[in-house]
């Protein structure tokens, strides 16, 4: 008999536990959030993303989105990037043809920024939801320094709850179609030595998020 | 690892007597339940305890149908891609992990961090094998520089003093010594670099297996974890077969209460979601997933009263909550597993007769099941399994004897108080110095003296005097 | 398994569960008991068959020679209408134990059931049952408490305020603070001596943050939590003692109200 077949014959042979709990008649979501209009939502995304020590940047424009992401990469003539299509900031293909910044090969360990677009944003843990695609490389916002996420206003959700639904609308993509998501909070970080919390472990050490 | 597990009672007192220790255990578990606490009642205590609820019954529900589940899970996971293994125990999910490392080559292999992999002794497998072996969390690279097992379910090197790490990092590393925490995590994150660029297989562990989707979920803080999955060409994935959930509304409350009850976090900084092999459009990413279904005792523990251990999601709360656990650290449980959760399955992994101490290593104080996210009652099950060991007679003669004749003096009011009569006295003669086991009370604690006359005494006065009365 | 529901115990007899412990080495807690109940007007008598509720063998494995303990336990109170103890602990034996320990004894469960059903712990019979928060107590002298939560009250039993209100309303008690008071003390029963070193670490701390307390008095609902803390107090010559709130209460009985009714 096969090991797949010895384990589940034992499961099953096994008199069914907690037959009595009875289901949760009301799913509730994590987060109390009373008011979910866009303002609300808003506000609370950039607090609680600020709580995580990410900087912030409200753009009033494209090209405030531009100026801030060069000023992030001061002079450096590198940068990794999802594809420009990926990127909801017009012009941003020009830019940096413009200054000559080279977008590097995905798995460069040497590249300094990274910049991202996003598939989603939860107001209420100031998360960002990257999902893995083609031109969407996930190494962008993990090997960098300094990771760059340009979101924009329309992107934003509550919560979890409320994207998983938003998810199950379409199918699930980023639970099917798509090999990877990952939901970014915040800058890499661990407290395993003594205690101290220190960001920038092994993933960025900086997340800076446009928000347009 | 091997199991110590019967030496608790002298390793706790070593590690009673260990300052450095006793200040890392101090500061990391106080850190973590206050932020617990903060955190799961950020919107309120009634609203927290609901959510407990509401992921209680989240993995009761899917333990109620694990077989179904495990084999809907696996027709998902198939479709998406992954290869599913399916392993009896610890020897055989390594033996796997072995083959596929052979036939892919496999030179380099960097793991995140994973304690069911712990549990199994992979490390030392694959070692024996000439493959290198890279832990990456930073906890994980610290004890595997020094030689030791972990501590505690999430933070692997809590342990440790920050100058103690700093002195490892040194003789290990050649580290010049500082002790900026900034700079030494620096300094990992430079080594672990070019490991984590060039290594050709990536393990890990899994926090839930969505059987609705066929995904494989897990939560991480630092990335190195994500470098494992989505760097190298091959990714093996060990899961314990309790760890599978339902559906993705389960994953939404079950992947919130996780990091709130283990570090205080609303979420951790990845959380991520696999859904297989890199997809012929994407760039980067494995190109092989393999995933190992471990049972390794579990499917045992299924079919007993204690199934319920199986609902634990590892966040570590009950170690940061457990009074015990604060005083003797991880490593007096003498295995993987410390802690409330610990003093549980360990006696039901390894057998008890191999960890017979652990289930009276608690003052019943529930605290753990306080704070689990899951409300797993783990008091109840640290009595049955007192229970379990009495009944295989580990308890000994003698205490058994002194059990029988307690019980045989304790059903009869006479017995009763000549008993105390007699302790009365006794107490004159021996003093504040206890005889036999009692004499560990007396070693910290004076006791205190026996009345001269007993309540019913006192009453039976009392009645007699209002009688004159009345 | 929850708690079973309790009916009002108001206007019954309330027969006293005075514990060994109590019994044999904190008479005078018991009758401080007896004393408080009386103030209230209730009826409460000592049904003198009993010995102990089972418990020390219980939390020790031995669930054979506790289920002996116990039915005599069940004998001893089968005239009761209502049980009053001073004891979390032992009061947690009955309520959350006793239904399972004799739930496959078709002689005894139903009356398992039945005892389980009308016992109280001491604070929560005046405040809950009998709704009295106020029990027209006066203290001699000004004097500061803290308390500490003994844990099977508190966690199992959820005992809550009970004893801070009732000694929040005694004239002349001040209420202060006293560090991590919900920390187990590491009594833990036979856990004190087979695991002394990790009792004793536990205590360490306890009495650290009594010392750091502004209060002389701590109070507790457990004599046994009370044991542990003041043999380590006496041991290490702090001046700070633990002692029972009935001890406490009945303090302030000779300056009481005559009156005391419901609330």
């Amino acid at each position: 008999m096969g090991s797949r077949e010895q384990i589940l014959g034992k499961l099953r042979a096994a008199r069914k536990p907690f037959e009595d709990v009875p289901p949760i008649t009301e799913r509730k979501h994590m987060v109390k959030l009373a008011d979910l209009s866009p303002e609300t939502l808003r506000a609370r995304f950039i607090d609680e993303a600020e709580k995580l020590s990410c900087y912030v940047c409200e753009a009033k424009s494209d090209q405030e989105a531009l100026d801030y992401i060069l000023a992030v990469l001061e002079d450096r003539k590198q940068v990794m990037s999802w594809d420009a299509k990926h990127i909801p900031i017009e012009g941003y293909q020009d830019a940096l043809d413009k200054n000559e910044i080279l977008v590097s090969g995905y798995n460069d360990p040497m590249v300094y920024v990274g910049v991202t677009g996003v598939d989603a944003a939860l107001a209420a843990t100031g998360s960002l939801v990257l999902c893995a695609g083609a031109g969407k490389h996930r190494a962008t916002s993990l090997l960098p320094d300094i990771h760059i996420a340009v979101v924009k206003s329309d992107q934003l959700l509550p919560d979890l709850e409320a994207w998983i639904a938003q998810e199950k609308q379409t199918g699930t993509p980023a639970f099917k179609i798509t090999s990877n998501t990952t939901i970014v909070s915040g800058p890499s970080k661990t407290a395993d030595i003594g205690q101290e919390l220190i960001k920038g472990a092994h993933g960025p050490r900086q997340v800076h998020i446009i928000l347009l | 690892m091997k199991v110590d597990s019967n030496n608790f009672i002298s390793l706790a007192e070593i590690a009673i007597d260990n300052p450095n220790l006793q200040e890392a255990i101090t500061k990391g578990t106080n850190n973590a339940f206050d932020k617990r606490q903060l955190a799961m009642f950020a919107d309120g205590r009634a609203h927290g305890e609901a959510m407990r609820q509401q992921a209680a019954e989240a993995k009761r529900r899917a333990l109620r149908q694990l077989p179904e589940l495990l084999e809907k899970a696996e027709n998902m996971m198939t479709e998406n891609g992954f290869i599913v293994k399916w392993a009896v125990d610890g020897n055989e999910a390594n033996q796997m992990v072995l083959d596929i490392i052979r036939e892919h080559g496999v030179q380099t292999v960097t793991k995140s961090k994973s304690m069911l992999t712990e549990e199994i002794g992979l490390n030392p497998v694959l070692e024996a094998s000439d493959v290198r072996v890279v832990e990456t969390d930073l906890g994980e690279y610290i004890i595997q520089l020094n030689n030791e097992p972990p501590s505690h379910i999430i933070a692997p090197v809590l342990h440790r003093t920050k100058a103690e790490i700093r002195d490892i990092f040194v003789r290990e590393l050649n580290m010049t010594p500082t002790d900026d925490a900034g700079e030494m995590v620096a300094f990992a994150r430079d080594k672990l670099r070019s490991d984590f660029v060039n290594s050709d297989m990536g393990i890990s562990g899994g926090n839930f297996i969505i059987a609705e989707t066929g995904s494989l979920a897990l939560v991480m803080n630092e990335g190195n974890g994500r470098m494992c999955m989505s760097l190298p060409k091959v990714h093996v994935a060990l899961v314990g077969i309790e760890k599978v959930i339902e559906s993705l509304d389960d994953y939404a409350t079950l992947t919130q209460v996780l990091p709130r009850s283990g570090t205080g976090q609303n979420m951790t900084v990845y959380t991520n979601i696999i859904n297989g092999p890199s997809r012929p459009d994407e760039d980067g990413g494995p190109e092989i997933v393999y995933i190992i279904l471990v049972d390794n005792g579990r499917s045992d523990i299924y079919a007993t009263d204690y199934a319920e251990a199986l609902a634990c999601i590892r966040c570590g709360a009950c170690q940061n909550a457990c009074p015990v656990y604060r005083s003797t650290g991880g490593h007096a449980y003498g295995w993987v597993y410390g802690g409330p959760i610990g003093a549980v399955i360990t006696p039901l992994l390894v057998g008890l007769d191999e960890a017979s101490p652990l289930p009276y290593a608690s003052s019943l104080c529930g605290s753990c099941k306080q704070v689990c996210p899951v409300d797993i009652d783990l008091p109840r099950m640290l009595l049955d399994l007192r229970h379990d060991l009495v009944e295989k007679g580990n308890g000994g003669r003698v205490w058994q004897l002194g059990m029988n004749a307690w019980a045989f003096g304790n059903v009869s009011p006479m017995r009763f108080e000549l008993g105390g009569r007699v302790a009365r006295l006794g107490q004159k003669v021996v003093g504040n110095n206890l005889p036999g086991v009692l004499g560990k009370w007396t070693k910290y604690r004076d006791f205190p003296d026996f009345a001269p006359k007993s309540f019913r005494q006192m009453w039976r006065e009392r009645e007699k005097g209002s009688d004159h009365n009345g | 398994m929850g708690l079973l529901e309790r009916e009002s115990p108001k206007g019954k007899r309330a027969s006293l569960f005075v514990t060994c412990i109590v019994d044999m080495v904190y008479p005078g807690t018991g009758m401080s008991v007896v004393d408080i109940l009386e103030h209230v007007g209730v009826k409460v008598d000592f049904p003198m068959e009993q010995t102990c509720c089972g418990q020390p063998a219980f939390n020790s494995g031995y669930q054979g020679d506790s289920k002996t303990v116990a039915k005599h336990f069940l004998k001893a109170f089968k005239n009761a209408e209502v049980i009053v103890t001073p004891s979390g602990s032992c009061c947690a034996m009955v309520r959350h134990e006793y239904p399972t320990l004799f739930a496959d004894d078709p002689e005894w469960a139903a009356e398992a059931q039945r005892v389980a059903s009308i016992t109280w712990e001491f604070t929560e019979f005046i405040v809950d049952g009998l709704g009295i928060t106020d029990l027209g107590l006066e203290l001699p002298a000004r004097q500061e408490f803290a308390f500490h939560d003994a844990c099977h009250g508190m966690r199992l039993l959820g005992l809550g305020d009970a004893s801070r209100t009732l000694v929040g309303n005694v004239k002349n008690a001040d209420v202060v603070d006293l560090k991590d008071s919900d920390v187990c003390c590491g009594f833990g029963g036979l856990f004190s001596v087979k695991m002394a070193d990790v009792s004793n670490a536990m205590l360490t701390k306890k009495m650290a943050c009594i010392n750091d307390s502004e209060a002389k008095t701590i109070i507790t609902g457990d004599v046994s939590c009370m044991t542990q803390m003041n043999g380590g107090l006496s041991r290490h010559e702090s001046s700070k003692r633990v002692r029972h709130v009935a001890d406490v209460l009945a303090e302030g009985l000779k300056l009481a109200k005559k009156e005391v009714g419901d609330s």
